[in-house]
């Protein structure tokens, strides 16, 4: 384990001097939670109204905790890196190194997740009560739990990324993938809870993955219940054991018909 | 396709080997099968008693690479803190890195940026820091994979000079790939090369040297024009008239004979040079293509 502490602190230092770069991201961030903030505004005429269950401040909670955790992750980056590993013979190099790829490339991108997380943790916060003035009440060991399932949201979608990163060794391009993911996520998972959605839909949702990486830590966070805290963590361990075999079953298939040229 | 076919061969320990041939040859397939990357479809492959393809990760505990091409270094980080983090890869406590650091920051000459982050080095002190990060876990194996590229010649030398003594100090067993005949003849006492996925050779430095360099140039500038021919064992390469440039095959003919042929008298200035390494081994490259 030392060694994946070590890539993850490595990473860190690395990405320190690029926070410049991470804080021209959140103008994005700014500018949807804003959007957001207006449209359920618009949407709540009375301010007391409860749609589905849930107050205007609440929803506008869940958006900014659901955009943190999706902003956090920075998808997109890890997908390419792993696709371009898979597809220009990288990953040979990693493969003469004692460590897992898998390991290493979750706790590599970690490193940039924690600086990242850090960062919108603050400002997302920051926006939060500069436009709602309230927060959602908490105590010190609802608020710790709410961040440890952040934290296992992240890696699950790390996992999730990283499998559909290594589909590589399987199609040409896996960036189409990785592009539905997203707006899967963004759609069912980021913009509205689950109760948003028609009936039938709501258990398909519960037990996909969008449950384990969007909607539990953000349910958490605007309205915290020990019932649901439970469920919370059972559905993100299972989805993490299922993201890290996934990963594993199409690195060790892959690898084996691995085909590096030159070099 | 087949990448490579029949190889065989067996290093020693502290032996540095250099392994070449033309680019397609099957020298980066055979490395990679080495090094646990590919899987052979045929054959046995061992490596310090590893079988490779079964034992990938623990046969990485005792070998290191360098791939001139390839930074794995973090270039963000200082040489030190990369030494660490390789350190730490290599399971390694924290007081036996550092004493190992220091060791190798002696040997390798690294006290000047050890501490300056690896994007702002050199790419001459950086394939140093290269060097010495696949050294951190004290491999029994290092290959080299073309070492030296980009590097200036007096870079270069210098790289090979620490290359040496660090096999003299540690009795590495080094494998290097390298297109610079340079590296080969002044690192390796043994030469493989590959062909067309076959060997073609493998043999000592010393006797390539004896059984290829029996060949002479001969380049000399004269006073009058001389009108030669080719005979058995002297071929002209170049006749300008006053301007010749001949091979002596030494097996079949002495210099003195061609000598002879040119004229003492007539000659103003000679140079009498071996044929270069690099010719050589393009020699028995072309040689593997035709076979």
């Amino acid at each position: 384990m030392r060694k994946y502490l070590y890539i993850y602190k490595s990473e860190i230092m690395s990405n320190l001097q690029y926070v410049s770069n991470i804080l021209f991201g959140f103008i994005g961030y700014f500018i949807l939670l804003f959007v957001f903030f207006n449209l359920w505004k618009y949407l709540y005429s009375d301010p007391n109204e409860l749609i589905h269950g849930y107050s205007m401040e609440q929803t506008i909670w869940y958006v900014i905790v659901t955009e943190i955790l999706w902003g956090t992750v920075g998808g997109r980056k890890l997908c390419q890196k792993i696709s371009n590993d898979v597809k220009g013979g990288n990953i040979a190099y990693n493969m003469n190194k004692p460590y897992d790829y898998v390991g290493y490339s979750l706790f590599n991108h970690l490193g940039i997740a924690t600086i990242k997380g850090i960062i919108y943790i603050i400002l997302g916060f920051l926006l939060g009560i500069l436009f709602l003035r309230m927060v959602p009440s908490h105590t010190i060991i609802t608020i710790l739990l709410v961040l440890l399932s952040s934290i296992m949201a992240t890696i699950i979608s790390c996992f999730l990324i990283i499998t559909i990163g290594l589909f590589s060794f399987l199609i040409e391009d896996s960036n189409p993938l990785y592009w539905v993911y997203s707006k899967l996520i963004l759609i069912l998972g980021t913009l509205f809870p689950i109760e948003f959605f028609p009936k039938i839909v709501q258990p398909i949702l519960t037990y996909s993955p969008i449950y384990a990486v969007a909607y539990g830590p953000a349910k958490l966070f605007v309205n915290f219940s020990w019932d649901v805290c439970l469920q919370v963590f059972i559905t993100q361990m299972i989805y993490i054991t299922i993201g890290y075999i996934l990963c594993k079953f199409i690195y060790n298939r892959g690898v084996k018909k691995l085909n590096v040229n030159g070099g | 396709m087949k990448a490579v076919r029949n190889i065989d061969f067996s290093v020693e320990k502290g032996e540095m080997v250099a392994f070449i041939g033309p680019n397609g040859a099957g020298k980066s397939t055979t490395i990679k099968m080495m090094t646990g990357i590919l899987y052979p479809t045929k054959g046995s492959i061992n490596v310090l008693g590893f079988d490779p393809t079964k034992n990938r990760r623990k046969l990485a505990y005792e070998i290191g690479t360098v791939f001139g091409q390839k930074e794995q270094l973090w270039t963000h980080l200082t040489p030190y803190d990369n030494f660490k983090f390789f350190g730490a890869i290599y399971d390694i406590p924290d007081y036996a890195v550092e004493k190992k650091i220091e060791e190798l920051k002696e040997l390798f000459e690294l006290g000047d940026f050890i501490n300056i982050p690896v994007r702002n080095l050199s790419l001459g002190q950086r394939i140093r820091c290269e060097i010495v990060a696949s050294l951190i876990h004290e491999p029994k194996i290092l290959f080299l994979d073309e070492p030296t590229i980009g590097l200036d010649p007096v870079v270069k030398e210098n790289i090979r000079s620490l290359i040496k003594r660090m096999n003299k100090e540690y009795k590495t067993t080094v494998f290097l790939t390298s297109h610079d005949v340079g590296d080969i003849e002044k690192l390796c006492s043994r030469v493989i090369i590959i062909n067309n996925g076959q060997v073609v050779l493998d043999d000592s430095m010393e006797n390539l040297k004896y059984h290829y360099l029996n060949k002479k140039i001969v380049e000399a500038k004269m006073r009058e024009k001389v009108n030669l021919e080719d005979e058995d064992g002297i071929t002209i390469l170049k006749d300008k008239g006053y301007n010749l440039k001949i091979e002596v095959d030494t097996e079949k003919r002495t210099v003195a004979d061609a000598l002879k042929l040119l004229n003492p008298d007539n000659i103003i200035d000679i140079n009498i040079s071996n044929v270069p390494l690099e010719d050589i081994i393009s020699s028995i490259y072309r040689k593997g293509d035709k076979s």
